[in-house]
């Protein structure tokens, strides 16, 4: 099995925060109370879904400037998981905001953001079903790829510093940097981060060698 | 840079002979605007509406346009355009021309809701910057994504499905810069929102310079 090590690291770091991020310390605090652990979860989906994203973008300049077919299956299993992601950390996310905001769905710059970019990628995987000659397709949609992922960047990085957000560390909210800086929580919160970026690598690789077996 | 200006003067000049086209696009305007009115009732909106609403306006109308902006383009009349200028002189030329055709449009809709809802902008000149601004942006993410459409044999509808989700970012820092020219806010305090709105129409603007050519190799 290729790549062995890295893959068993994932696993082994997605089971840590799973598991110490249920019985580790966590600071206490008003309203947000035990459920700041979704950040192990939450964030943690933003995390590798960027990483995903910009992987996929990075093959998809490789494919322009390189016109090897397997830049562009790599690049659209990449951008597949890091959809994957966005629905989970959407999920969870609304989880979390009924419980400490009250509501499924707020009016925030971050989750606005988030529709988006899906709405984005959606356009995406919809361009490419449309186009039948692989090679063609794989040009036109590495083209639509690398311009939507940087409006993605402007949206989900930029936009949000600009206006008031419910989310720590933007606007008018005193923040997470108060418990960014918790080592209690970074203990267990880079694990996750790292894990979910390996495990997402790993499901990429499978859709890639799928690809490649069906092409 | 001559190649350039000679493909712009060529589209304007396909423009007006087409002039059912451009009668259509005013129809439209006139349209819809008329149709706020009159479901209105004819009171006037808040100024977040009459700013919403506007934008709405504007956006159809400039995804309509854009629907049909390769359209002359078959792949023959490409070929012809691109032997003799090459892409990096069409985009800039379409890019140019669908820029000023969209300023257009949101002046003329401006114009329509100052006629029927009366004018609640505070800051003229900052309002007028926001649109240009805007419809420089917004034509930017039309022209590649109509480009894109066309190469997938001309399917109108999935230009539109590619060029929403991208508008909002531009759409939403437009209307935020609207809304601080509306309340009156003085042109040299509001900087910041046209400093990223400018750059991010000269960022996305280069982006579309460079990857136009992959999208006609064949």
């Amino acid at each position: 099995m290729k790549g062995l090590p890295y893959k068993i690291a994932g696993l082994l770091l997605i089971l840590f925060s799973l598991t110490y991020g249920l019985w580790s310390e966590v600071p206490d605090l008003p309203i947000i109370e035990q459920s700041i652990r979704n950040l192990f979860y939450h964030v943690s989906m933003w995390f590798a879904m960027v990483a995903m994203m910009a992987a996929s973008f990075g093959n998809a300049i490789g494919f322009l400037s390189s016109e090897d077919m397997a830049r562009d299956r790599r690049s659209i299993s990449l951008a597949e998981t890091g959809m994957f992601f966005s629905v989970l950390g959407l999920l969870t996310g609304m989880l979390w905001a009924k419980f400490t905001w009250g509501a499924w769905w707020t009016n925030d710059p971050k989750l606005n953001g988030t529709a988006i970019t899906m709405l984005i990628y959606l356009a995406y995987f919809v361009l490419r079903n449309s186009i039948d000659d692989p090679r063609k397709r794989a040009r036109i949609s590495g083209v639509y790829n690398i311009f939507a992922f940087v409006m993605m960047i402007v949206f989900i990085g930029i936009l949000p510093r600009m206006t008031d957000s419910l989310h720590p560390g933007n606007g008018g909210n005193p923040g997470f940097n108060s418990y960014d800086l918790d080592n209690r929580l970074r203990l267990v919160f880079y694990p996750a981060v790292l894990g979910w970026i390996l495990v997402g690598t790993w499901i990429a690789s499978l859709r890639y060698r799928l690809r490649t077996l069906e092409e | 840079m001559k190649n350039t200006w000679i493909l712009v003067q060529r589209y304007f000049s396909q423009e007006v002979r087409n002039s059912n086209v451009l009668f259509s696009l005013g129809l439209y305007l006139v349209g819809v605007a008329y149709l706020i009115y009159l479901l209105n009732g004819g009171s006037i909106p808040a100024d977040k509406v009459w700013n919403t609403l506007l934008w709405i306006v504007v956006f159809f109308g400039a995804i309509q346009l854009s629907s049909r902006s390769f359209e002359f383009e078959s792949n023959d009349y490409f070929h012809y355009y691109q032997t003799i200028a090459g892409p990096g002189a069409t985009i800039i030329a379409k890019l140019l021309f669908n820029s000023a055709y969209i300023t257009v449009i949101s002046g003329v809709t401006w114009g329509l809701f100052i006629v029927f809802f009366g004018n609640p902008v505070y800051n003229n000149t900052l309002f007028g910057l926001a649109l240009l601004l805007g419809s420089v942006g917004c034509s930017v993410v039309l022209t590649l994504t109509s480009g894109v459409a066309q190469r997938t044999q001309g399917n109108a509808t999935l230009g539109a499905i590619l060029a929403i989700p991208l508008l909002l970012p531009i759409l939403q820092l437009t209307s935020a810069l609207n809304l601080q020219a509306i309340v009156g806010v003085p042109t040299n305090e509001a900087f910041n929102l046209i400093g990223s709105l400018g750059a991010l129409d000269i960022g996305i603007g280069l982006l579309a310079y460079l990857l136009f050519p992959y999208l006609w190799q064949d």
